[in-house]
């Protein structure tokens, strides 16, 4: 096999697919944290978010059979946990990065230790219940588009629909305006009248939401299994996604897209015999994170006022 | 008039001495509270636990050894964020800075095996050799970050992060390609015996790597107590304005704390495979990058702090370890402690905005009597 | 007749500062009452307890006799009462209508926005005041006359009956403050009730039917303005006798220390904010450099301390050329520069006091080949800079930042003029200070001069360029109008030039009035 085979429209089709599919945790995640950063807070803390949300849901998922079961209950250990994050950076107006990190640790540790409590300590991979994918009637036996876009789990669909729902939210209505306020003149937006720590406490929750069902997506609705490492960075790829979209909904499912495209590389191109160390590829969207955050790529204007802590005095 | 509640908001936050020890004791008696329940499910009794892993980290010679093995790498660490955090550089990529550092120490010492490119060093020379291509790789790795932030103002916590995965594939090639042993393991070679760091505790495996790390706390403290540089770093960590004013370039110290906190870090995971584990394999090092940091926070970014607040994670750490082994509770228990120890400590600051009134708590309303916890007005 | 707006008691503390100490006010509708008193006498907090940005200890406030709990500005809103603030609280990237929209959410209202019609509201409300603004603008595109313009219609537009005004002429030239004036009193005429902080005696005599002077946190007296003038509402203010001017030495200067040559800087956004200034200051003369506040004063004073860039142009301090030497130097080559802002540029506030004598000047304090810092001698000059400027307290080891106003600006400033330089630069030096602190700056700055120091002062306040210059410069949008002495100055020739107009261009005397 050579290079020629690179074009096929095999190889398209399927990296194209794959690319669709491995974005999407990672999308959701973005959208999520979109809201958290134009309110004005960075929120680190997505990375144990996620892993909190995959733990979560295989757990209920593996020992009671419900994959439906183990999403509600990511999303309530997510909103849960960054409830707590919330305080720690709204009220408390902790460090947010350092608040973040820490968090982060904490997850991984307790995550670890819940796996080991409840499956003892060899566990090996067991596979919980998960969502299957859905092929839409039709559509998905398109030749080209039908396997790249309408074959996919239902989680990637919500994720897309999400998608434009975050956009309505964020640009035409009126929270949405509040929202965006509250991020770039927290002040301004306190003496119009707006709530700003109950605008923020609300963005963080979203994101922690979103983070901790982007963790149920990846367990329930792609890998099956849960590990220590499951998440790898994901939740910071997120965090770059958000910004290379320019907090905008529509522009993060681009990069997202882009990101799912290398991560993707490493699963079609493997199938060459091509002499790349494996590690290369599987570096690639953190090397392309890299690039977007360098600075190289330009400046990007965020949210006036975040990690900033509003204290009204 | 003002109704006298329990808990009674302040104007302003107290800052006295002794209000900061009272809310320390508090957060960490509670985050220790927190940590028991998790060895309830394992049917071991939370006291006894605690207590156990002192006795194990600082109560046996043997144990002290492994505690002060586990300390030196953190210990780097923290002096790593030290001098980075404090000069406005929020770097959170030492994870990386261990691999590359223990990568680019066993690269030279097996340049010093018999067969090698170098071949057999006096002790000394060799020392100096790998402590100093160690701690300019690391310096070099964390300076690329520096630079993407000192010259176009990238975002360091993001690319920081995503560099300690680009080392994590890094070694991961090393050690399944270019370096690895003979055999099928991801790990290389065994360093020759004449690499490897002294013992310094007869009856321990305690090695020489820890008088390294307490030589180089007194050095960072030094660097950043008395001389132009350290007070260069840290204006223009705490006001990058008022250091332009004042005519420091904050491009240049960012980068320069980048370097130095790389090549900190990079010591880690030097001392971690010249004196713990004698090669270069998969999983060096891990957590070690992130639980220096928090050991740094709790050290308030004070050398003598984060040397203390290293000493103490790590006992707790060999404690821990014990444990798993005797009662099945996994060792992750102690990240979850270790995490929530800082946390709480962070968050017991919104109680300086509080006093407390023990005359409503027992039901007293006959003149306020507030349990004022200073020594002073 | 029942007053509009009533305060009664109102009382509030600071840890221990008594803000507002059992205050009384009352303000009638249709009135234009002004809240005289220097900074920090507790005019602002009196107000942001009147819009709920902030709750009182103890006191009642009445709006038209009902007694109101206001705790939020929704509150206040929904009273009609609405505040401007002395900065803008605009929110830039957003268009006009979207500022004005911002937060209102009426009861039982869409969640939807719809910014076509309030855009056509907003025009509609514009015109009818005589507020001219283009809804759709971005507001990080519009002036500072516009920006207030949309703070207004803010108010309005949420049918806002009393409006509160805090200092809203300190970024306004003489003629955009008389427009502003023009619309207040029309509002006033159209049942509008106007309540105005400041602590310029002038605008308190032009605009105000009655003013409420107050002091420490005290309410001192109401008066019908009518029936007092300048010189005793500032009695009532300070407290005592004000020396209004302070006696200047006659000029004494010569050769000339700092020269300007066509001088083009860039901002930070890229924008050619300096273009082609020529000055030149002597030993011994104060040039004062009046203009509102972002003509590019502050890049100026930056440039010449090579803070900024320099596209264009020289700089010549006794006949060196110091253009293009690094920023770290210029001190070495007898310049010395006080900024705008003492708390975030001019000092490190969680740094000692000692430590931050020495920002700037490290190596003067240092051996072993300028590496390690000599704690003694940074002590020493600490001391001596503390006794000799009295600063308060005199705590080496205190955050810079615990300091007041005052007593910071005197370490900023004793730490500039201690390294003896032949210029000094200052930019806003009485900024925010109380007339105590402000005296005390301004005599220091005298001093300087009579020793011989070259001194290029930048001030928004008139009357602090016409109290100290020898000559004044003035500038707008990056250009100098005209450099003229000061015992020639004339109020509205100046307030002309810093509205754009040059000085070849004034109108003679005579020509009108």
């Amino acid at each position: 096999m050579g290079l020629e085979q690179l074009f096929t429209s095999a190889f398209l089709i399927t990296w194209l697919a794959a690319s669709v599919r491995l974005a999407g945790p990672v999308l959701l995640a973005a959208l999520g944290e979109i809201f958290d950063e134009l309110g004005g807070i960075l929120n680190i803390g997505i990375e144990g978010t996620i892993l909190f949300g995959a733990l979560t849901s295989f757990l209920i998922s593996f020992l009671i059979g419900n994959a439906w079961l183990g999403i509600l209950g990511a999303i309530i250990v997510g909103i849960i946990s960054n409830l707590f994050l919330a305080w720690m950076y709204i009220t408390v107006r902790a460090n947010q990065v350092v608040v973040g990190i820490i968090f982060n640790l904490l997850a991984l540790g307790l995550t670890s230790y819940t796996f080991r409590a409840v499956l003892g300590t060899q566990a090996r991979p067991q596979k919980a219940t998960m969502i299957e994918t859905l092929d839409i009637p039709i559509l998905s036996d398109l030749p080209f588009f039908g396997p790249v876009f309408f074959s996919h789990s239902i989680f990637l669909y919500i994720t897309i629909a999400l998608v434009f729902v975050s956009g309505f939210v964020l640009y035409r209505t009126k929270f949405g305006l509040k929202l965006r306020a509250v991020g770039e003149h927290p002040r301004a937006a306190d003496t119009a009248g707006i709530n700003v720590m109950k605008m923020r406490y609300i963005g963080v929750m979203i994101s922690g939401a979103a983070a901790s069902l982007a963790g149920a997506y990846l367990v329930l609705g792609q890998l099956g299994i849960f590990r220590d490492n499951i998440v790898s960075g994901r939740g910071f790829i997120a965090l770059a996604i958000v910004i290379f979209g320019r907090w905008n909904p529509y522009k993060a499912a681009l990069a997202a897209l882009v990101f799912g495209a290398a991560d993707a590389l490493q699963l079609s191109l493997q199938i060459f015999a091509f002499k790349i160390p494996p590690q290369v590829l599987l570096s690639l969207p953190y090397f392309l994170t890299i690039l977007a955050m360098s600075g190289l790529m330009g400046k990007a204007v965020q949210p006036a006022a975040l990690l900033k802590p509003y204290n009204k005095n | 008039m003002s109704k006298a509640s329990f808990l009674e908001r302040r104007q302003a936050p107290k800052e006295s001495i002794s209000v900061t020890i009272f809310i320390t004791a508090l957060a960490i008696i509670l985050a220790l509270l927190f940590g028991s329940l998790l060895f309830l499910p394992f049917g071991v009794d939370p006291f006894n636990a605690y207590s156990t892993m002192v006795e194990l980290g600082f109560g046996t010679l043997r144990g002290i050894g492994y505690t002060l093995i586990k300390a030196t790498p953190l210990i780097f660490v923290g002096l790593g964020t030290i001098f980075a955090w404090r000069s406005g550089f929020f770097y959170l990529g030492f994870e990386g800075t261990i691999l590359i550092g223990a990568a680019a120490a066993v690269w030279i010492a097996l340049l010093t095996d018999p067969e090698g490119a170098i071949g057999p060093l006096p002790r000394l020379l060799f020392l100096l050799l790998v402590f100093l291509v160690s701690f300019v790789a690391g310096g070099i790795w964390a300076g690329i970050v520096g630079v993407m932030r000192g010259k176009f103002g990238g975002n360091e916590v993001i690319l920081s992060l995503m560099m300690n995965f680009v080392a994590l594939f890094l070694v991961n090639y090393l050690v399944s390609g270019p370096l690895r042993a003979p055999g099928d393991l991801p790990q290389t070679p065994r360093i020759p015996q004449a690499t490897i760091l002294d013992f310094i505790i007869p009856g321990t495996r305690a090695h020489s790597g820890i008088l390294l790390a307490l030589f180089a706390a007194i050095v960072v403290w030094f660097v950043l107590r008395k001389t132009t540089i350290g007070y260069k770093q840290i204006v223009a960590g705490l006001s990058p304005r008022a250091a332009w004013y004042g005519g420091i370039n904050v491009g240049n110290r960012v980068i320069l704390a980048a370097f130095i906190g790389g090549g900190l870090g990079a010591m880690a995971g030097m001392v971690e495979v010249l004196g713990v584990h004698f090669r270069l394999l998969d999983g060096l090092g891990e957590g070690t990058g992130f639980v220096g940091i928090v050991a740094a926070l709790l050290g308030k970014l004070h050398s003598i702090g984060v040397v203390i607040a290293s000493i103490l994670y790590a006992g707790m750490e060999v404690g821990a370890d014990v444990m798993q082994r005797r009662s099945g509770v996994p060792s992750s228990v102690i990240f979850v402690i270790q995490s929530l120890i800082v946390l709480f400590i962070l968050a017991s600051d919104i109680l300086r905005y509080y006093r407390i009134n023990l005359s409503k708590l027992f039901g007293n309303d006959r003149g306020k009597k507030t349990l004022e916890v200073d020594s002073s007005t | 007749m029942v007053p509009y707006i009533e305060l009664r008691n109102i009382n509030k503390r600071f840890s221990d500062v008594n803000a507002n100490d059992h205050v009384d006010l009352s303000v009638n509708m249709g009135e234009i009452h002004a809240l005289l008193g220097e900074n920090g006498a507790g005019k602002s907090t009196l107000m942001n307890i009147l819009y709920g940005l902030d709750y009182k200890d103890e006191g009642e406030i009445f709006v038209q006799g009902q007694f109101s709990d206001i705790r939020t500005p929704s509150d206040a809103i929904a009273l009609g009462i609405g505040m401007i603030h002395q900065d803008f609280m605009l929110i830039p990237p957003f268009t006009v209508t979207e500022n004005v929209v911002v937060g209102l959410d009426e009861e039982g209202s869409s969640p939807l926005l719809d910014l076509d019609k309030a855009a056509r509201s907003i025009k509609a409300l514009s015109e009818q005041h005589g507020l001219d603004v283009d809804p759709h603008a971005r507001v990080e595109h519009l002036s500072v006359g516009e920006e207030q313009r949309v703070e207004i219609l803010k108010l309005l537009f949420r049918n806002a009956k009393l409006l509160i005004l805090d200092e809203p002429t300190a970024v306004l030239t003489p003629q955009e403050a008389e427009g502003l004036f023009e619309v207040l009193r029309s509002l006033a005429d159209n049942d509008h009730t106007i309540i105005f902080i400041t602590h310029k005696l002038h605008e308190v005599m032009n605009i105000s039917d009655r003013v409420t002077v107050m002091r420490d946190g005290k309410a001192i007296d109401t008066l019908k303005t009518e029936s007092t003038n300048p010189r005793e509402l500032a009695m009532k203010m300070v407290g005592r006798e004000v020396v209004f001017h302070i006696d200047k030495n006659l000029r004494k200067s010569g050769e000339c220390v700092l020269q300007i040559e066509n001088l083009h800087v860039d901002d930070d956004t890229g924008y050619h904010k300096v273009q082609g200034v020529s000055l030149d200051v002597h030993s011994g003369e104060i040039l004062g450099i009046a203009g509102v506040d972002g003509n590019g004063q502050s890049e100026l004073a930056q440039a010449l301390m090579n803070l900024r860039p320099i596209k264009e142009g020289n700089i010549i301090v006794n006949d060196v050329d110091v253009t293009n030497i690094s920023s770290s130097l210029h001190r070495s080559a007898g310049m010395a520069y006080v900024p705008a802002d003492r708390r975030k540029v001019g000092s490190v506030s969680e740094l000692s006091v000692a430590l931050n004598t020495i920002l700037g000047n490290i190596n003067h304090y240092t051996t072993a080949g300028n590496l390690i810092i000599q704690d003694l001698q940074v002590r020493e000059h600490a001391e001596e800079l503390v006794e000799r400027f009295d600063v308060r307290p005199p705590n080496l080891t205190l955050d810079a930042g615990k300091l007041s106003g005052g007593n910071l600006q005197k370490v900023v400033l004793g730490r500039e003029i201690m390294l003896e330089p032949s210029l000094l630069i200052v930019e806003q030096p009485s900024r925010g200070l109380d007339v105590g602190a402000t005296e005390y700056v301004r005599r220091q700055l005298l001093a300087e001069r009579d020793r011989g120091t070259a001194i290029f002062l930048i001030s928004a306040e008139l009357e602090e360029i016409l109290a100290l210059s020898d000559r004044i410069a003035i500038i707008y949008e990056g250009e100098i109008m005209g450099v003229i002495n000061s015992d020639e100055a004339v109020v509205e020739a100046i307030g002309l030039m810093m509205g754009g107009t040059r000085f070849k261009d004034l109108p003679s005397k005579g020509d009108d009035e």
